[in-house]
């Protein structure tokens, strides 16, 4: 079989199994609602407090941020700046956790009929966690950025260091080919370097962690173990490195 | 009218055992509540795929077993077949050896299944890491295999309550 008939049968048998998996997946989502609502009982008044100190701070940001922005746009008018395309997002849910003990991976529910393609990012609130893999009419396949197969360009933000981010199957994934010499803080912010045309610059994946054997690993900023909810974003960025392999696959597939 | 009845009742209690296999497959994927935990969730199919193919293999044929297996794979990703492949040789190998698994002491029952379900888990590691040309880490498969034989008397408890329903279906 051609791996892309294979992919092709996968998707849409994925389709008729997405109903089940969406039942079977309720009565988890509901006992972590329980829970959370629970945790949110107790802790009511210190978030409260929390919330009013860091609204005040936020407001100050908010006016530095308008201004900036004002100075921005000014400016890169002046340069003829070429701005990024619009974005565009589906918001969908997760309804079941693939791989386990050799590869990462979430079912979403939304697939080709609500605009979903392949290549696509998937984000949460906090940050980057994977990117569309295969899709089927009302279901898509999501592999995280913990799977053994992910190879993500990123950047150091803080020293702008540039790198591999590599899924090895653990909550932490390595940081490859970063430079020997480079000098970098534990804590610094991982970013997407825009590098390969899929993600655009600048998505935040996560936070370096202590080196560990001569090598890097990142927090990422979004909990991979506790995704609910996904946002897979169409940066309009023509799918780069991705769909052109697989436009090629595909176009040497048909040639047989 | 009765009759029709009858026979659905019948129908019912002769596919307990595959609709439970089908039941636990989904529950190994589903969107658990405690983060991580799918990484060393215990095979839950296999589980019972082993149970009903020492117990009711009368009601549990190898094409069950091998669309179980296919369904995972479907589901989860890996290359497609395999585990359909795997489920239904540990079938096999399981009816034809029942008589050393079944009808004996439950520890019997429960240290064949420890042989049984280390063969399967580390079988599967073997195969995948030399389809795709990448080992995973051993550490997760082995927690597997840990959690699913500390689980098995639980599994095997409610499997007992469940074979009682399958009793008249002969």
């Amino acid at each position: 079989m051609q791996p892309d008939t294979t992919a092709l049968v996968r998707a849409h048998s994925m389709d008729l199994l997405a109903p089940l998996l969406e039942a079977f997946s309720r009565p988890a989502l509901a006992i972590e609602h329980v829970g959370e609502s629970l945790h949110n009982l107790v802790s009511l008044r210190a978030e409260n407090e929390k919330l009013r100190s860091e609204n005040k701070r936020m407001i100050e940001w908010q006016n530095a941020v308008i201004s900036l922005d004002k100075e921005n746009r000014e400016l890169r008018s002046l340069l003829k700046f070429k701005t990024e395309p619009p974005v565009s997002y589906i918001s969908a849910r997760a309804i079941a956790d693939i791989g386990g003990a050799f590869s990462r991976g979430l079912v979403v529910t939304a697939g080709e009929a609500d605009g979903v393609h392949e290549g696509m990012a998937a984000v949460t609130g906090d940050g980057l966690i994977g990117r569309v893999i295969e899709t089927g009419n009302w279901s898509s396949r999501v592999w995280l950025i913990s799977d053994p197969n992910s190879r993500i360009p990123v950047t150091i933000a803080e020293t702008g260091d540039r790198a591999i981010l590599a899924g090895d199957n653990t909550p932490h994934p390595k940081l490859l080919f970063l430079a020997r010499d480079a000098s970098i803080p534990e804590g610094a912010h991982v970013v997407t370097s825009g590098h390969g045309g899929i993600f655009p610059p600048n998505v935040p994946v996560g936070v370096l962690r202590e080196k560990e054997r001569g090598s890097f690993s990142v927090i990422p900023t979004a909990d991979l173990g506790k995704i609910t909810y996904v946002r897979l974003v169409d940066f309009n960025l023509g799918g780069g490195a991705f769909n052109a392999i697989g436009n090629k696959v595909r176009a040497e597939g048909k040639k047989r | 009218m009765e009759a029709f009845w009858q026979r659905l009742d019948f129908w019912f209690r002769a596919s307990v055992p595959s609709l439970s296999t089908l039941l636990m497959t989904l529950l190994d994927v589903s969107a658990g509540p405690i983060p991580h935990l799918e990484m060393v969730l215990p095979p839950l199919g296999f589980m019972s795929l082993f149970y009903w193919s020492a117990h009711r293999p009368d009601l549990f044929p190898p094409a069950v077993a091998f669309s179980v297996g296919l369904l995972s794979d479907i589901i989860n990703g890996g290359p497609l077949g395999l585990s359909a492949l795997l489920f239904t040789a540990a079938h096999q190998i399981i009816w034809r050896q029942r008589s050393l698994f079944a009808g004996h002491s439950f520890y019997m029952l429960w240290s064949g299944f420890s042989l049984v379900v280390l063969i399967f888990i580390f079988t599967q590691w073997a195969l995948r890491g030399l389809l795709e040309w990448h080992l995973a880490r051993v550490l997760p498969v082995l927690m597997q295999a840990v959690l699913a034989i500390i689980l098995f008397p639980l599994l095997c408890w409610l499997f007992i309550r469940l074979q009682r329903i399958t009793a008249s279906a002969n």
